[in-house]
């Protein structure tokens, strides 16, 4: 359940720089290449992420420019995949493992040789395997430059800025105590570099 | 200086932030004038994590409980730990919001709105519209609040009245 549909752990980022006269009129073009596509059966990627319709996650065509909903672009990030539980590729490892040792009459075998055989078994497995989908909702007021991210995981979060500055062109900055702070003193007149002086408070009481 | 380098010797801000938030609120300050006019009332509610390094690495503490009159969480205060999660209640007019805030990156984690009143399959713009005026109200409202102890912690009335009177409410947690 996404934070429009429901409730959810945000983080905050401001976007750096301002937008071009026709950016709006670039948007699908810059969305296009980064939609979500479908896990093909056949294959065996294991993983797949874009953006999609923020209230349909099955949709990933966007045909009514649904991610615009002004003054905010709003879409969902979607990342499917699938995995192979690990106790299940350890298992099928070691009967391939047996199958292989009585075939060939060996007594062991070498650490590549084994390291071979786990990549041919999970590939054997993962076009079993049931691909898990995920989705963020991704909020950008484009008139306050702020963007809201549904999820808080550092490396989901990172994947997100990647994937938001190879769609929008515009790199991202995290909102945090400074950040925000600097934003503050700047609208106050006051230079953003008081906050380099400033020195944590004792909160010990003195006796 | 690199933002980098800036973002981590600053990091302490936010945890100062939620310790000054939980004492205005338990001391009765916790109404803040909003720019547009109307007030936020907020207080912290059932859940307070607090963080320390000592000579065996960082030390994690995680308070829970109805009243607000946590001593151990306040004691750990006194003892250098500085708070990096709190649940928090946002009260605007009739509407409440609660969340988790984190003092490191400020990001809201269980954040939940009011009950939106449009129906999703009725006008799901109309959802979304409401939804994130809902979202954006607080997060507003957190930003100004912020903005008010940024202001006052570079003023002589920190070190003159507020940090005293936060020191005072600290020990008397003991």
């Amino acid at each position: 359940m996404g934070l429009i549909s429901g409730s959810g752990s945000f983080t905050r980022y401001m976007v750096e720089g301002d937008l071009e006269n026709n950016f709006m009129e670039t948007l699908s073009e810059r969305i296009s290449p980064y939609l979500f596509r479908n896990l093909d059966e056949n294959s065996l990627e294991g993983r797949s992420m874009g953006w999609v319709n923020i209230m349909d996650m099955f949709d990933n065509r966007f045909s009514g420019l649904e991610f615009l909903k002004e003054p905010y672009i709003a879409m969902t990030l979607r990342i499917d995949e699938r995995k192979v539980p690990p106790t299940a590729l350890t298992q099928h490892c070691l009967e391939a493992e047996n199958r292989i040792k009585e075939a060939e009459n060996l007594d062991f075998l070498s650490r590549t040789r084994r390291s071979e055989i786990k990549e041919a078994v999970n590939m054997r497995l993962l076009k079993r395997a049931i691909p898990v989908a995920r989705t963020y909702d991704m909020i950008w007021n484009y008139s306050t430059s702020f963007v809201l991210f549904g999820g808080v995981n550092n490396k989901l979060c990172d994947e997100f800025a990647k994937l938001f500055l190879q769609t929008f062109d515009f790199h991202l900055q995290a909102v945090c105590p400074y950040t925000l702070g600097s934003r503050f003193l700047k609208k106050e007149g006051a230079s953003p570099e008081l906050l380099d002086e400033l020195t944590p408070s004792d909160f010990a009481e003195e006796k | 200086m690199q933002l980098l380098e800036k973002v981590t010797k600053t990091e302490f801000l936010g945890r100062e932030f939620l310790a000054w938030l939980w004492f205005r609120a338990e001391t009765d300050q916790g109404v803040y004038d909003l720019p547009e006019g109307g007030k936020a009332d907020l207080w912290l509610d059932g859940r307070i994590t607090l963080q320390g390094e000592n000579e065996r690495g960082v030390e994690t503490i995680t308070c829970t409980g109805e009243a607000q009159n946590m001593k151990e969480a306040r004691f750990a205060l006194a003892e250098s730990k500085g708070i990096t999660q709190a649940m928090v209640k946002l009260g605007i007019g009739d509407n409440q919001w609660s969340f988790i805030l984190d003092s490191t990156w400020m990001n809201f984690r269980t954040f939940k709105t009011p009950r939106v009143m449009q129906d999703k399959k009725d006008d799901p713009d109309g959802v979304f519209y409401e939804k994130m005026f809902l979202i954006e109200e607080a997060v507003a409202a957190m930003d100004e609040i912020y903005a008010y102890f940024v202001k006052l912690r570079f003023s002589p009335e920190w070190n003159d009245r507020e940090l005293p009177a936060l020191k005072k409410w600290i020990g008397e947690g003991r």
